[in-house]
């Protein structure tokens, strides 16, 4: 199987210059904590952005939300896979790179959708447990 | 297979009159997602990463005025160190979280129990978990 079949094509996304507080908002209003960044001209996937981020980055260090953006606190050179690549594959590269959360890509380099370790877990519990064994640091 | 053999027992905590700034300060400095929150030595609450992102930062306030009172969940599902991994899955899989607060019999804190120790004990039980859970993506 695909990554592709299991993967959630409607991603929601922010801008390098998108403001952390607007980040923070998208990430409650919309149920997510990652957030793709996208490239404003070839919207490109140049990182991420996890709730996690603004935790450490920016709530911890006391940095006005406001003016503080996305690329402030990003995550660049981010693990991303193709939409045409094996399920267990990219499970694999997941549990290499200790992340929850992937995202895929199509054959332009654009931004297809994103995968999860929930979404594995719908296919195999197999797969999904080895990506959340890999965590170094236990997720509490 | 009990809990007390994949659970981590170093437990940080925070109490409810701490700011959440003091919050997100400890969690980056000791690498970890969410604090039991205590009230003489009684766990009264568990705040996340997520939390402040989603209560403080989302909503425009400032991190160091805003205690931890406010924003932590109060109703925190526990475990006990010797229950059967299968049973605390359980409690997991029905209450749509990924971990739990392990207490003693007079519900102090002894530890955390989160769905990636779960996998280490078993990959089925923790899918089951992943599963059920509300997905965060």
């Amino acid at each position: 199987m695909n990554i592709c079949d299991i993967m959630k094509r409607n991603v929601f996304f922010v801008r390098p210059n998108t403001s952390v507080r607007e980040a923070a908002r998208l990430m409650h209003d919309e149920h997510v904590g990652v957030l793709p960044v996208l490239d404003m001209e070839d919207n490109k996937v140049i990182g991420m952005i996890t709730d996690r981020d603004i935790c450490c980055k920016v709530t911890a260090t006391g940095r006005n939300t406001v003016m503080t953006t996305v690329a402030d606190v990003m995550t660049k050179n981010v693990a991303t896979c193709f939409n045409d690549q094996e399920l267990t594959e990219v499970a694999y590269l997941m549990a290499s790179h200790q992340i929850h959360r992937i995202a895929v890509l199509d054959k332009d380099d654009k931004l297809a959708g994103i995968v999860s370790v929930d979404d594995l877990a719908h296919r195999s519990h197999d797969l999904a447990s080895t990506v959340l064994e890999a965590s170094a640091a236990p997720a509490h | 297979m009990r809990v007390f053999e994949l659970m981590s027992k170093q437990v940080e905590s925070i109490t409810p009159q701490h700011n959440t700034r003091q919050a997100s300060k400890k969690m980056r400095d000791m690498n970890i997602g969410s604090l039991p929150v205590l009230n003489d030595e009684k766990l009264v609450g568990i705040v996340t990463d997520r939390d402040l992102v989603c209560f403080v930062v989302a909503n425009g306030s400032d991190p160091s005025s805003i205690p931890i009172s406010n924003i932590m969940k109060r109703d925190v599902a526990t475990c006990y160190e010797d229950d059967d991994i299968a049973d605390a899955a359980k409690v997991m899989q029905q209450h749509h979280i990924r971990r739990l607060a392990v207490v003693d019999h007079d519900n102090r804190i002894t530890g955390l129990f989160s769905i990636d120790d779960l996998a280490r004990g078993s990959h089925k039980l923790a899918g089951i978990v992943l599963e059920a859970a509300e997905a965060i993506h």
